[in-house]
């Protein structure tokens, strides 16, 4: 029984196992027998060709290199850089602009740009010489329509410049003429001959122009996403709340009391769609592209980027008529410049292409502002520039101190008096250079050839600096080369008695300004300060010496937007609050520059540009209760 | 739907389940089961010894057989799929003589001629794109077909080698989709890249009975050669409507801007030629003109140069003087002596890309292959990938008719500007011409960003080499701006279950002028906070966030409740800072708002003999690192050190729970590139029953352990980003002489 039933179980177990191969293997004979079908979802991809090897290449051996050539330049009917402009005319200085004056009566924005225009580095007074001929097309308001002008020649090396949309009719064909104007149509703009502007509202400021409003880098939290421009002028706002935007346009709030007016603000909102020429058409935008959807898929290192850019923007080349024009003078320049023109670095990032000199350099390298972007260092040896004014004593111990810094690269005096030139100079190892300047205060700011240093060390000869001030103060800059460091300070104010700025070089507890009678700066500022500040300022620090620190302190801070840095001075705790000279050894003396000098500059910068800091960098130990003999800059505090 | 994703399965036959059969897979694992129970049932060790002999002779056979035939089955199970898949293999690998042939009628119909004003908002249909997640459009690649007219005559060769490598290279990417409903863009198999081997009217006849064809609508066609004698056309000659056209040799005239794509002549040299890198610098000649079928103008004017400057000007012509021709291609000549080509390029600092009949030369790209700066003189001509590539970088641009000048504008280039421009080149052809493939998907890559603008490349991604991107810093907050004092800061304590020191440093901290809100971070789980009676009383709001674990990383998390841009870090046991030192410490950040503003500093320090980096928190007169015990810095960082901190930095403080500060120092200034600023003098920072920053920082232990971190974090970041700097900020007006009573801070430094 036994065995039966073992037997039983052993048979029972011989055919399952049958069963199951007869089964897999039926499976198996099927799926061989039936043909593959092809694969649903599979992907197919191009197929691997058996011959691909065989192939034959889509150009002949030879025919590359021979193919028959023709002198014929391929031509168009439209213009072009190349085929309308003469850039011949152009050799020699770079860009000049002759501006045709008015025919009639103009208005005072047509007056004042003219102004913005003659004053600026571009201009020119002779037709002949110049190599951009600019036709103002911009007065609204007067309905005036300009004739053809005299020098025509088909438009050829010509720019119409129309701030406005045209109420002119076409009196001319405009031919061979650059149009810059807002708004041009994809039909007839020229790309990389035609410029765009933005679209100026009349009361857009002349010159200066507010700054950006954003006061914070990154986006308040819980404030709208994005805001619709809407019908009449009204904004909607379109909530961070609502997940992605849905298909029944349900992602807009109703419009309620916080609808606001264009014109008054604008909406508080991280993004604005702005929807060309049919606002109405937004909404439906924003449902068919999802923009909001979009949006917020966007990383907070994006939004922040773009905040930023939007502001960098708007301040460098947009916030009045005469960064507008400039701007577009400055592309035509580039145009002509071709190699030498701005890399795009300089116009995309601060402090952009109108304060970025392109004659300076085209190495982003060579100006304070890149170093970051370029993983460069600024250089770690400086110039000291020495300023002999009247009475003209050879300032021999500042040399010496100078001198004795390890960072000095060479030693310039500029001679800036009646005296002779002495003889002898101080015996140094550094290598000492005699400039005899023009009796002008602002040679002060010459970019000399005879600076090879990034880093200036502005000296009066009466002023009087220690070696470890020196290499203290150097070190620092090396931190912040876009700034200027410097021992002494002095503020401005507003003066609300006058209803104006006023200056002070008393002691307070913040500064805005440093006296470049002994300040480190970068040479960049020397160019930027002799080519782009406009002639009557120059003029303006000529007549009246003591606005030349003013001046400078504005230039670097316009282009900064950040306060000079301030380094410890150990002479001037010697002295009463206000630095008075006249004491034992000759002292520099910040005499109180006249207070209209601030203003002056002020109303020419068309803002106020200085910003105030409250701090000033010591050493790391300085005056800390520990062992001098730990101190690196020791003598820094000695009383 | 594949098999590996699912649990199971995949693992364990990995080549197996790669086939996209789901249901496969399934019985797959039901048979390995069955086996099994089988086998067992069959050798059972009680079984088989106590049968009579023959009986077991009998059924060893008989098993065997069974054996056997399971294990042939087995067999059968794996085999027929590799049988199988080769023979999918074989389907695919068909030749190119066999594909099917399409007959084109001869009145069949021809598309418009090119609409000049298309532009991406006119001829473009980005709604079959739609708005999908990873921002990249889908590409479909049309069946290749022969296409014959009445008489059976070809309309073309079938496709050339590049196109069928430029096929394969868009069906090889991201881009590609076989399915024709979901595509955005459709590229046909018809070869068009080279004018000249195609019937005009009868290549557009085969464009127009495309599927999809739809007045071109959303098609790309490539195209290298166009134009043909005598008047040669800068873009492809053959009727297309509203396709866009990938062109080699665009004019300003026939290039829409924005919608069609100018390309690179790919030259075949590129795959060739191994030429390697050549650094960057002078060179022998100064100038080289290598192109043979230059027009005898060109030819004359080209060399009055090299009469005028001699040896650093070279012009080459054709060898005539050769004995075997097939090498010609690679051989240049001038007089008599011959040079190797591209080789000569890489002696050149200059090379001259001159116009032919066609404005698109392939020898651009040989050029740039030798690093040699590209003098192109084709006047409208539209530069490969312009639209994206920054030309001005990597070549000079001379107009025809200042040919005669050319020796003169290139000498006013500063040298180090002709090094960049080298390296520049070089780059552009690495990236961007060096293969078919390249130029394939550089051109869908443009196309995907005019769909995805907001998901674009950036120009720096485009145009910078990767030695630069290594390099350059881009400071996230590079927007020169001082934020309002009236924004104030957020202070946030992190807290465990001190109580009674948190609430000592919560009444120091409310007097702070700027203080706007207290955020507690109560980072204990097993006790909870104070009830609100017991909490000390202050002017501004003060919240309690509770945390889901006992992480340091939680100090840093970017909690909605903080609605300031600048946040105070402050621990709960730092009841020593003044509120003069806080409020001038939040002021100095307002005037850096993209550093990180501390206290107490440190400083990092290379160790020579133990070759590595060490934490040194003695008196020096460099700092480094603040500690984050108290330290003011951007919000943004918080979510930096949340979701981007590289590596496994994060769980690695965690795990450790240590040196979140010394992670955060490394963070901020690897992303801005900039050093701490430390505020006011040094203090002892001790007091009755803390252990954190100084107390704890004099422990050996603890040194060792902050040294570690150091070196583990460069090694992560794989640099060392902190920067050291000597200076610290004080208040204009410390330790000066003058009168106390008339300092803005004077209670700072005392103790």
């Amino acid at each position: 029984m036994q065995s039966w039933r073992r037997r039983k179980s052993l048979w029972l177990a011989l055919s399952a196992s049958w069963l199951l191969l007869v089964l897999l293997g039926g499976f198996s004979l099927l799926r061989l027998a039936l043909p593959p079908r092809p694969r649903p979802g599979a992907p197919q991809g191009w197929p691997r060709w058996l011959d691909a090897e065989l192939l034959q290449s889509f150009s002949q051996a030879g025919e590359l290199p021979e193919d028959a050539a023709s002198p014929q330049a391929p031509h168009g009917g439209s213009c072009n850089w190349g085929a309308c402009f003469d850039t011949s005319k152009c050799r020699g200085d770079g860009l000049k602009v002759f501006v045709y004056p008015a025919s009639g009566p103009i208005s005072e924005t047509h007056h004042r740009i003219l102004a913005s225009i003659e004053g600026s580095r571009f201009h020119t007074f002779s037709p002949a010489g110049a190599c951009l001929l600019l036709l103002l097309s911009l007065d609204a308001q007067t309905g005036e329509c300009s004739s053809m002008p005299l020098q025509w020649n088909r438009g050829r090396n010509h720019l119409v410049l129309r701030l406005h949309p045209a109420p002119c009719p076409k009196t001319f064909q405009l031919g061979q003429a650059m149009v810059a104007e807002a708004s041009p149509t994809v039909d007839s703009f020229r790309p990389g001959f035609d410029v765009a502007l933005p679209f100026l509202p009349e009361a857009h400021p002349l010159r200066g122009g507010a700054p950006g409003q954003l006061q914070q880098h990154s986006p308040q939290p819980g404030i709208a996403l994005l805001a619709l421009e809407e019908e009449r002028g009204g904004w909607r706002t379109a909530d961070t709340g609502s997940s992605a935007c849905p298909w029944d346009a349900r992602c807009e709030q109703d419009s309620g009391p916080g609808q606001t007016q264009r014109g008054e603000t604008l909406p508080n909102a991280t993004f604005c769609l702005i929807s060309g020429h049919r606002p109405e058409a937004a909404s439906r935008f924003l449902q068919a592209l999802q923009v909001l959807a979009a949006l917020q898929e966007m990383s907070p290192a994006r939004v922040l980027a773009l905040r930023q850019q939007t502001q960098f923007l708007w301040d460098a080349y947009f916030s009045s008529v005469e960064k507008v024009i400039h701007t577009t003078l400055e592309v035509i320049q580039d145009r002509i410049f071709g190699t030498s023109a701005h890399p795009s670095l300089l116009w995309n990032s601060p402090p952009g292409a109108l304060l970025a000199l392109s004659t300076f350099s085209t190495s982003p390298q060579d100006f304070p502002f890149y170093h970051l972007q370029q993983g460069s260092r600024p250089e770690g040896r400086f110039s000291a520039l020495i300023w002999v004014g009247p009475p003209g004593q050879p300032p021999l111990k500042l040399i010496q101190a100078v001198a004795g810094s390890q960072h000095c690269a060479q030693i310039l005096v500029l001679w800036s008096n009646e005296r002779p030139l002495p003889s002898s100079w101080p015996e140094t190892a550094m290598p000492l250079t005699v400039i005899d300047g023009h009796r002008k205060v602002s040679d002060r700011f010459f970019p000399y050839s005879t600076i090879r240093t990034d880093a200036i060390l502005s000296l009066d000869a009466r002023s009087s600096l220690s070696t470890s001030e020196v290499d203290f103060a150097f070190v620092v800059w090396q931190s912040f080369p876009e700034r200027m460091v410097g021992f002494l300070t002095s503020s401005h104010f507003w003066d609300e008695a006058h209803g104006g700025w006023g200056y002070t070089a008393e002691r307070t507890n913040e500064f805005s300004m440093v006296l470049t009678t002994a300040a480190f700066y970068h040479r960049y500022y020397h160019t930027l300060f002799t080519h782009s500040l406009p002639k009557a300022l120059r003029t303006l620090a000529d007549e009246a010496p003591t606005c030349v620190d003013v001046l400078m302190n504005f230039l670097v801070a316009a282009v900064t937007k950040r306060p000079p840095i301030k380094v410890p001075y150990g002479k001037q705790r010697q002295e009463a609050a206000p630095l008075a000279s006249g004491g034992p050894g000759p002292r520099p003396k910040p005499q109180a520059p006249a207070p209209n000098c601030v203003n002056q500059i002020a109303a020419a910068f068309g803002h106020m540009p200085l910003l105030s800091s409250r701090l000033r960098l010591d050493p790391v130990l300085f005056k800390d209760p520990v062992s001098v003999q730990r101190k690196k800059y020791r003598s820094l505090e000695k009383p | 739907m594949s098999c590996a994703s699912g649990p199971g399965g995949g693992l364990r036959h990995p080549l197996r389940c790669r086939e996209p059969w789901d249901e496969e897979c399934e019985k797959e694992a039901v048979c390995v089961i069955m086996c099994a129970s089988v086998k067992y049932n069959i050798r059972g060790p009680a079984l088989i010894p106590r049968m009579k002999t023959k009986h077991r002779i009998y059924y060893i056979t008989l098993f065997s057989i069974v054996l056997l035939g399971l294990i042939a089955t087995g067999m059968f199970q794996f085999w027929p799929h590799s049988i199988e898949s080769s023979n999918d293999w074989n389907v695919e690998k068909r030749s190119v003589r066999d594909v099917p042939v399409v007959r084109l009628p001869a009145d069949s119909p021809i598309p418009e001629r090119g609409d000049l004003s298309c532009r991406m908002h006119t001829c473009f249909d980005v709604y079959r794109c739609g708005f999908n997640p990873k921002n990249k459009i889908k590409v479909y690649i049309y069946a290749l077909k022969k296409y014959v007219d009445d008489f059976g005559v070809p309309v073309s060769n079938t496709i050339s080698r590049e196109y069928n490598e430029l096929l394969t290279a868009i069906s090889d990417s991201d881009y590609y989709t076989d399915d024709i409903n979901r595509a955005c863009l459709f590229v046909p198999s018809i070869d068009v890249l080279n004018q000249n081997t195609l019937r005009i009217k009868e290549t557009a006849q085969a464009l127009a009975q495309l599927s999809r064809w739809d007045r071109g609508t959303n098609h790309l066609l490539f195209n290298m050669l166009p134009g043909g004698p005598p008047d040669y056309n800068t873009a492809l000659d053959v009727p297309r409507d509203r396709a866009l056209l990938a062109g080699g040799g665009f004019s300003t005239w026939t290039y829409r801007q924005g919608y069609d794509v100018s390309i690179p002549v790919y030259s075949p040299l590129s795959a060739e030629v191994d030429l390697p890198e050549k650094g960057p610098g002078p060179r022998r000649y100064f100038l080289i003109s290598s192109q043979v079928g230059l027009h005898p103008e060109y030819r004359e004017d080209l060399e009055a140069l090299q009469v005028k400057h001699g040896e650093s000007v070279l012009v080459l012509d054709k060898c005539t003087n050769l004995s075997e021709g097939g090498l010609s291609i690679r051989k240049r000549c001038h007089k008599h002596q011959v040079f190797d080509y591209p080789q000569v390029l890489q002696e050149a600092t200059f090379c001259v890309v001159l116009r032919g009949a066609r404005l698109g030369q392939a020898i651009l790209s040989d050029v740039l292959q030798a690093g040699c700066v590209p003098v192109v003189i084709a006047d409208s001509y539209i530069l490969p990938f312009s639209e994206v590539l920054d030309w001005k970088r990597a070549s000079v641009v001379v107009p025809e008719e200042k040919m005669s000048d050319v020796y003169s504008i290139l000498q006013s280039i500063p040298q180090r500007q002709i090094e960049e421009m080298q390296r520049q080149a070089r780059w552009f052809w690495e990236a961007y011409f060096q293969s078919i493939k390249a130029i394939a998907l550089a051109t869908l890559q443009i196309i995907n960003d005019r769909i995805y603008p907001y998901a674009a490349i950036s120009y720096e991604e485009w145009n910078d080499p990767p030695a630069v991107k290594w390099g350059s810093v881009s400071n996230p907050l590079f927007l020169p701006l001082i934020p309002p004092q009236s924004q104030g800061f957020t202070a946030i304590v992190l807290t465990y279950d001190r109580v009674e020191s948190l609430f000592r440093v919560i009444t120091e901290v409310s007097k702070v002028p700027s203080l706007s809100k207290l955020l507690v971070v109560w980072n204990n789980q097993n006790k909870n906070p104070p009830e609100d009676s017991l909490w000390p009383k202050i002017r501004v709001p003060l919240k309690v966030v509770r945390t889901a674990e006992n992480k340091l990383s939680n100090r840093f998390f970017p909690y909605d409740e903080i609605e300031t841009e600048a946040v105070l870090a402050i621990d709960d046991d730092i009841i020593m800072l003044t509120s003069d030192e806080l409020q001038f410490g939040y002021e100095v950040w307002r005037e850096f708002p993209d550093r990180l503003v501390g206290y107490p500093g440190r400083l990092h320090l290379w160790d020579h003999e133990m070759n590595k980096w060490k934490y040194e928190s003695e008196w020096t007169n460099e700092v480094s690192m603040v500690l984050t015990g108290a330290a003011f810095y951007h919000k943004y960082f918080n979510y930096l050190y949340t979701y981007k901190m590289p590596g496994d930095i994060k769980n690695w403080v965690d795990a450790h729970m240590n040196c979140e500060d010394i992670a955060m120092n490394f963070l901020v200034a690897n992303v801005t590139g900039k050093a701490v600023i430390k505020v006011t003098p040094r203090k002892k920072f001790k007091c009755p029953e803390c252990t954190a920053i100084d107390g704890l920082s004099l422990d050996q232990t603890h040194m060792v352990e902050r040294s570690e971190c150091i070196n583990k974090f460069a090694s992560v970041f794989g640099t060392m980003p902190l920067k050291v700097v000597e200076h610290r900020a004080d208040p204009v007006l410390y330790k000066d002489d003058f009168p106390e009573k008339l300092k803005s801070f004077p209670n700072i430094g005392s103790l």
